[in-house]
């Protein structure tokens, strides 16, 4: 077994973009790059944070990781077996060994089961327990795990009935009942009220390390993942520009992007409430569909010079230790 | 714990269609379609309808094109009602081995307008003469006619008054009509009934009064061999009015056959709607989900069936095929289908982009399990409304077939009578009653599901209750 369960190597997922007839003609081909060139390794048992803002491909990193989208290119690894392109066969195997959380837990149960025919649903697709009586047992061992007690009062229930973080628990339980070794879960707190997000990602912690699972935990909250996850990926348009232990990112940070998000979360510190916060960055994101040259950040980035423009785009590099940074100017910043 | 739900959400849904009040009159009138069709053993005047609706023979007592009974309420001079005298007089004298048996039977006439014939039915086997005398409350008699009767066991003999006795009725006419009048009608285009029942006087043919009073009709039977027998000796008086809806040109009850024809627009509009409607369900979603290419292949060979007029393959249809029921309605729902698959496609676009949908796929169920499992429950309540809208449509179509003569021609329908109707002359001879009831019924039965369809299409369709 190796030390790493998930690696992911120049992942790309470019979406093409729907053209005119003139395109056509002149052979023009656009593509919205979604993801472009991500790379990163998830160790076994540890919580991986992805964190960015909305439309950086943080999401769709993780439906190439469920297997949700193909990837356009790169490599993935689960396990040490190779799972970029799959057979169906292999794909069902997938299914039990990846599971995901999603963002809203109103929708992602059909309104018309109840949360017994919800959890019910993927031991049947994967004919897990002999009958009826059984997988309902499983059902209720699922909903203990993730502490919604009594599990026979809650599966009797339509998802309607439940509080949002009721939900999210029994949305985690389906994804748990099939024992997977991975688990993806998108923005798991961000539909729900604050007052329950610490219990909820208490519980998937707690759960985490009663079972020996692995997260990709992706989120926008960069106080949530720093809570909760043992390595932070911050990404921006498609690309990673940051990675490494929460304390180092969130502490240190070395890239302007990620000091620009620092510097933009919300502090209810008095004194601080009422004051229109200074945010080193500029402009607005660019479009997936076209990349800036050069340092993909240097159209917003307060300390660009003409090389971030001009030169090509900085890889990761060591800091220190696991600490990873993007940026060709972070020793002068 | 499942039943109880179940009653729980029709209660709900119950309370909710109550407030649609075009749906409850809808649904009020398909109560009284299916009451009528459990009772129509008990309501239909002629139990054998079904089977014997072309059969001449069977409706022979009753009279032609007699109006609905209910026109009497309306009308300042009062037509015969039809009736059957069943226990006349019987007198019996013997003359050697000869016997005369003699039925005496007495109708009380309190009508304007004379009914339209006499029948007399004998009953019996062997050979027997036979003479019918007809005295007036007027004191006036007329030998209405002599025949011989061969009978046969288990046949009836009937003879009519309005067939074999219009000499007679000619020859009384002429005592008492003036000559210029006599030489306007001919002998044989006269009505017998109409001048028996009318006062004797000058004008009785042209304008003819109505004698009131007790008639008597005696038929006199000469039995020669001592083996030969007569039995239930009748006299059907048909008359001018009959039953609910009066008769048609062939003496059928009009009732009968309109009542008949409930059961065949109910299984045409049911059948062809629910068919259709579930083949346009699913092809609708597996369309949507599928997406892409598949969805685009998909769409056009919607777009060729959809674009292909029904009205006139289903003439060159009926006329290839043997007409039936079942071909005319399994045709119709080749080309029915096509009519909910944009709508559940747009619904079914919607669905698929659900969260549920996506994570379904993503613990690994197949497009199958999606499809059938997740979006097409959310679609059944539209379904149901549609197959409603749909059902007007297909009764429709049966009746257009039907009247241009290509319907199945051993059931009746509203669609086969309103055919014979325009055959039968109906318009030109102002027969209004075989033409309307049945048009109507077949406009009040669109309607009713008309009305359950925009009241579900209502309560159902804004929401679509995802959630």
């Amino acid at each position: 077994m190796s030390e790493n369960i998930f690696e992911v190597k120049n992942l790309q997922k470019w979406f093409p973009v729907r053209r005119s007839m003139t395109d056509v003609l002149k052979n023009r081909l656009s593509y919205v790059k979604a993801v472009d060139g991500v790379t990163f390794n998830i160790r076994r048992g540890e919580i991986f944070g992805l964190v960015g803002e909305s439309g950086c491909g943080k999401t769709t990193t993780g439906k190439i990781l469920m297997k949700l989208l193909e990837p356009t290119g790169g490599q993935m690894i689960l396990d040490g077996q190779e799972v970029t392109h799959i057979t169906a066969e292999r794909l069902r195997k997938y299914r039990r060994e990846v599971q995901m959380i999603f963002q809203d837990p109103y929708a992602s149960m059909n309104p018309r089961f109840r949360i017994r025919d919800v959890l019910e649903e993927p031991l049947l697709i994967h004919k897990v327990g002999e009958d009826h009586q059984a997988r309902l047992q499983m059902v209720a061992k699922a909903l203990s795990e993730v502490r919604l007690q009594p599990p026979e009062e809650f599966m009797e229930r339509f998802p309607h009935m439940l509080s949002g973080g009721q939900r999210q628990r029994a949305a985690t339980a389906r994804s748990l009942i099939l024992n997977p070794k991975f688990i993806v879960a998108d923005e798991p707190v961000s539909m729900i009220d604050l007052s329950t997000r610490a219990e909820i990602l208490h519980m998937m912690k707690l759960v985490q390390r009663e079972l020996q699972l692995t997260y990709l935990y992706i989120t926008h909250d960069l106080s949530t993942a720093r809570y909760f996850t043992d390595t932070i990926a911050v990404m921006y348009l498609g690309r990673i520009v940051e990675m490494g232990d929460p304390d180092d990112v969130i502490d240190h940070p070395r890239h302007p992007y990620t000091m620009a998000l620092i510097s933009a979360v919300c502090e209810p510190v008095s004194g601080k409430v009422n004051r229109i916060k200074d945010v080193p960055i500029k402009g607005e994101v660019p479009s997936a569909q076209n990349i800036p040259q050069g340092c993909r950040f240097h159209p917003r980035c307060v300390y660009a010079k003409d090389e971030c423009r001009n030169e090509k785009e900085p890889e990761l590099e060591i800091v220190e230790g696991r600490h990873l940074v993007a940026c060709r100017r972070y020793k002068e910043i | 714990m499942k039943l109880k739900d179940l009653r729980g959400s029709i209660s709900e849904f119950w309370n909710e269609f109550r407030k649609v009040k075009s749906g409850l009159v809808g649904l009020g009138i398909f109560v009284f379609f299916l009451l009528l069709l459990i009772f129509e053993p008990v309501l239909a005047p002629f139990s054998e309808t079904n089977t014997r609706w072309r059969d001449i023979s069977y409706w022979d007592d009753n009279p032609q094109s007699a109006y609905p009974i209910w026109v009497n309420f309306f009308s300042a001079k009062k037509y015969a009602k039809s009736s059957v005298l069943k226990d006349p007089q019987v007198s019996e004298e013997a003359f050697g081995t000869n016997r005369m048996m003699t039925y005496t039977f007495e109708y009380d006439y309190q009508y304007d307008i004379a009914p339209s014939d006499l029948i007399l039915k004998i009953q019996g086997t062997g050979a027997a003469m036979m003479d019918l005398t007809f005295t007036r409350p007027d004191g006036e008699t007329v030998y209405l006619t002599s025949s011989n009767l061969k009978m046969v066991e288990g046949g009836v003999s009937r003879i009519s008054v309005d067939k074999g006795s219009k000499s007679e009725a000619y020859d009384f006419l002429g005592g008492f009509e003036s000559r210029d009048n006599m030489r306007k009608f001919q002998r044989s285009s006269i009505k017998p009934a109409a001048i028996l029942f009318a006062k004797a006087q000058e004008n009785m043919l042209i304008d003819p009064e109505p004698l009131k009073g007790k008639y008597t009709i005696q038929a006199a039977i000469l039995l020669q061999r001592p083996e030969d027998t007569i039995s239930n000796v009748e006299l059907v008086v048909p008359g001018r009015v009959f039953g609910l809806l009066g008769t048609d040109a062939f003496k059928r009850d009009l009732f009968s056959g309109v009542l008949a024809g409930i059961k065949w627009a109910l299984l045409i509009g049911l059948l062809t709607a629910i068919v259709s409607v579930m083949v346009g369900v699913i092809y609708g979603v597996i369309s949507a989900y599928l997406g892409g290419w598949k969805d685009s292949a998909m769409q056009r060979v919607f777009e060729v069936f959809n674009s292909i007029p029904l009205l006139p393959v289903l003439i060159v249809m009926s006329a290839v095929f043997k007409p039936s029921i079942w071909n005319l309605i399994l045709i119709m729902c080749i080309f029915y289908w096509t009519g909910s698959v944009k709508t559940v496609r747009s619904m079914g676009l919607q669905i698929k982009e659900e969260t549920f949908i996506e994570a379904t796929r993503a613990l690994g169920a197949s497009n199958f399990r999606i499809i059938f499992k997740h979006i097409i429950p959310l679609i059944i309540p539209y379904s149901f409304a549609s197959m409603a809208l749909f059902i007007p449509g297909a009764i429709v179509y049966e009746a257009s077939i039907s009247l241009l003569g290509l319907g199945d021609a051993t059931i009746v329908t509203w669609g086969q009578i309103l055919r014979d109707a325009y055959t039968g002359g109906a318009v030109i001879n102002g027969i209004w009653w075989w033409v309307i009831p049945p048009g109507l019924m077949i406009a009040i039965m669109g309607m009713s599901f008309a009305f359950i369809g925009f009241a579900l299409d209502k309560i159902l369709h804004p929401k679509l209750r995802t959630r």
